[in-house]
């Protein structure tokens, strides 16, 4: 029974986008059916992740189809993303795309184009998630390039063409790298395992881990990293991120940087996994820690000469992913579970800003910093939701990343990076003056002539509110379940640290078992300090 | 040793398909090369499947032989008919400069497969310094080619060598694997050649260098 709901959680959207293409010929009915039967296959890949997740959490993991596709609550945490996520941003679809048809922007052709390959890109992001199999994993990240492409290029203009292009090229090529990188660590362990035919699954290459060679690992940890990194946005690889999220159709931006994104870190986790229990976490942790850094200074640095708001977003994205990193560079419990604390956050955060980055587009026509004027007159919600979203993605409270940046400085100060702490704050606060800038520019001021008053429909709205619920509720309190599912992936992620790991811990807990939130985060801060601080 | 001879002296022939790939000036030539270097590929595969006793092999042969051969190379060709050879920008490398980097991208392939201590592949050494070099010469490719076509064969020499790295090193990985590889680089090349013929019909230039409206 558990392994027909991951079974039929990844195929259902793959049989609907076929539906959806299928449905290009029922003439007059065409546009009701496709959008009821995208409705069904988003909310349907909600509601089975969230039984396949309440199943993890019962029995620790599931596989299924012959051990071809496994999930654990590592697994499970991105799966909740990619539910989450891909069934609001399914619903924000409907009225964005609805705007577009009546502007002209889509036909029918379009549509069903548009909504197929919408839930084709859900099945890939799936499979990425789900593959126990690595050779797979590299299958899936590839299929999820060439099953968005036109998604981004969908508009055929000019700059959308460019960006598709990039986008196919820089990606193909860049995640090529992962495959040489995942070749020779299952190379390595069909010579190592005492069954070869089960090399190619990472539950079996993670307990042999010991066994492979520490040269070959490091190697190939590199090429992962490069090639899937690529697909994560790392500088220096992200070149065909701010060109692609800012071309595509605002919910698809979302899918792209608040989905695509983890799938492939999740990748990178899974193989530093590998590595830390083959030759220890040290040779890991210094890549992540460069290129973490790395990707927040340069990404920084863009978000504050962007005049587009997408551009801005999508730079937004690289930082967010780099911190990420960082904070798995820092290791430790604290620094683990801030890193995936934050994945989940960031997703949050970013899907809302890309939905109101469509909102904004919807009431200006304009992405432009110059031209969006007097956002809170012309679409008071929208307005005010964009502010709450800037001020959540700066990391201020009672906002959800507010948390989860906090735990990474704590653990950054007691893993000892005091300095690198201090250069990350830095530029958090070049972010932050960025982020500053759009709303004072954007929010504020009189609207420009021939913009009407009047905010975008309910439809439009409903997930960005959501969204914004969430943000909130998870940066006060943190569900006990969710607190759960943390934890777990953070003992899975730190698997090749036993002597550290307590057993049984709850990081997100107080004594009393009551859910950590901001006052919790305070607490284990103080207690991070290490002595001479 | 005469048979590892043989899968590295065809591995030899496909740098000189990849060169010939790369400079032939008509994108046309280009495709029509690459199905002749895919059939090397291919006859590697089958004598490795009688070397190594690797019945699978067969299977990687057979559906080389259709998507490299035959289906890649015919999409390739058709598409590059229906474009005009006027408009194919030029090299951004000259051929001397392409062999420089083409020997380059071989000996620092050798130097580090010399150093990989990997058992599987101890006899094929060279054929694997190949195909690591071939998977270079693939971005040489994309990188100095300004036709958008040609950037597409810089892909699918890529995937000629990841492919060979491949069959030396896991050949023993269940069959859907291979096929979903195969079925992976069929479609990015059906994916590419749909959007460069959007590119050519909306901006009538097969030119990368034009793509330059995003920026920053």
């Amino acid at each position: 029974m558990e392994t027909s709901f991951l079974t039929w959680l990844l195929f259902t959207p793959l049989l609907l986008s076929l539906a959806i293409f299928a449905a290009r010929w029922l003439g007059r009915y065409m546009r009701p059916a496709v959008e009821t039967i995208h409705l069904v296959s988003v909310t349907l890949v909600f509601v089975l992740a969230l039984i396949v997740i309440g199943q993890v959490m019962v029995s620790g993991e599931i596989l299924a189809i012959n051990n071809w596709l496994h999930v654990d609550m590592l697994g499970a945490l991105f799966l909740l993303i990619v539910g989450l996520v891909g069934l609001l941003a399914g619903i924000y679809s409907i009225g964005y795309i609805r705007h577009d048809l009546q502007i002209g922007e889509f036909d029918d052709l379009r549509l069903t184009t548009y909504y197929g390959l919408f839930s084709f890109f859900i099945f890939t992001m799936l499979l990425s998630v789900t593959s126990n199999n690595i050779i797979m994993m590299w299958v899936a990240i590839e299929a999820t390039t060439l099953s968005s492409a036109f998604l981004v290029g969908i508009y055929g203009h000019h700059s959308a063409l460019e960006a598709a292009w990039k986008y196919v090229i820089i990606c193909t090529v860049g995640v090529a790298f992962g495959l040489y990188g995942t070749i020779l660590i299952y190379s390595d362990a069909a010579n190592v395992l005492q069954q070869p035919a089960t090399a190619v699954f990472w539950t079996e290459i993670v307990k042999s881990a010991g066994l492979l060679d520490p040269t070959l690992l490091k190697l190939a940890f590199v090429f992962v990293l490069i090639g899937f990194g690529t697909k994560a946005g790392i500088f220096p690889m992200h070149s065909w991120l701010p060109d692609a999220h800012s071309e595509a159709p605002s919910p698809v931006s979302a899918l792209l940087s608040a989905v695509l994104l983890n799938c492939a870190l999740l990748i990178i986790i899974r193989f530093s996994i590998i590595v830390n229990d083959g030759i220890g976490p040290a040779f890991t942790q210094t890549l992540f820690l460069v290129f973490g850094l790395l990707s927040v200074g340069a990404a920084a640095f863009f978000m504050f000469v962007q005049r587009d708001i997408k551009r801005l977003l999508a730079y937004s994205s690289t930082e967010n992913l780099g911190l990420i990193m960082f904070a798995l560079g820092l290791g430790g419990p604290v620094g683990i579970l801030a890193a995936l604390l934050q994945t989940l956050n960031h997703s949050l955060v970013k899907s809302l800003m890309f939905f109101l980055s469509g909102n904004i587009l919807i009431k200006f026509r304009s992405r432009s910093l110059d031209f969006v004027k007097g956002l809170l007159q012309a679409a008071p919600l929208t307005g005010i939701l964009l502010i709450g979203g800037a001020l959540a993605l700066v990391g201020s409270p009672p906002f959800n990343i507010f948390v989860s940046k906090f735990l990474i400085i704590s653990s950054g100060i007691s893993a000892g990076y005091p300095w690198l702490i201090i250069v990350c704050l830095l530029l958090f606060m070049v972010a932050f003056v960025a982020f500053l800038r759009m709303i004072s520019s954007t929010v504020f001021g009189e609207r420009p002539s021939g913009v009407v008053k009047g905010d975008v429909n309910f439809l439009i709205l409903t997930p960005a509110v959501i969204l914004m619920a969430l943000i909130v509720v998870i940066g006060l309190y943190i569900p006990p379940q969710l607190s759960t599912l943390l934890n777990e992936a953070t003992k899975i992620v730190m698997s090749a640290h036993p002597a550290i790991l307590i057993t049984g811990t709850n990081f997100l807990q107080n004594a009393s078992g009551q859910p950590a939130g901001l006052i919790q985060s305070m607490i284990l801060f103080s207690s991070g300090f290490p002595a001479g601080w | 040793m005469l048979n590892a001879n043989l899968i590295n002296g065809l591995s030899g022939l496909l740098i000189l398909t990849s060169l010939l790939v790369i400079e032939t000036r008509k994108p046309r030539w280009s495709a029509l090369l690459y199905s002749a270097q895919s059939m090397v590929l291919v006859l590697i595969f089958l004598a490795l499947a009688v070397i190594m006793h690797a019945d699978q092999l067969y299977l990687w042969g057979a559906s080389a032989f259709i998507t490299k051969v035959v289906l890649v190379p015919f999409i390739l060709y058709r598409a590059l008919s229906r474009v005009e050879e006027a408009e194919t920008p030029q090299n951004m490398l000259r051929p001397a400069g392409s062999i420089v980097l083409v020997a380059v991208a071989v000996a620092v392939s050798f130097i580090v497969v010399n150093q990989i201590g990997l058992k599987s592949a101890v006899a094929f050494k060279p054929a694997l310094a190949v195909s690591v070099a071939h998977f270079f010469f693939g971005q040489l490719c994309i990188l100095t080619q300004r036709n958008i076509f040609k950037q597409i064969l810089g892909f699918c020499l890529m995937e000629n060598g990841s492919h060979l790295t491949l069959a030396l090193l896991a050949y023993g990985a269940p069959d859907l694997v291979e096929i979903g590889i195969a079925t992976d680089a069929v479609f990015a090349v059906v994916i590419m050649v749909l959007l460069a013929n959007q590119i050519y019909r909306k901006l009538h230039t097969l030119d990368s260098s034009e793509l330059n409206a995003l920026k920053g």
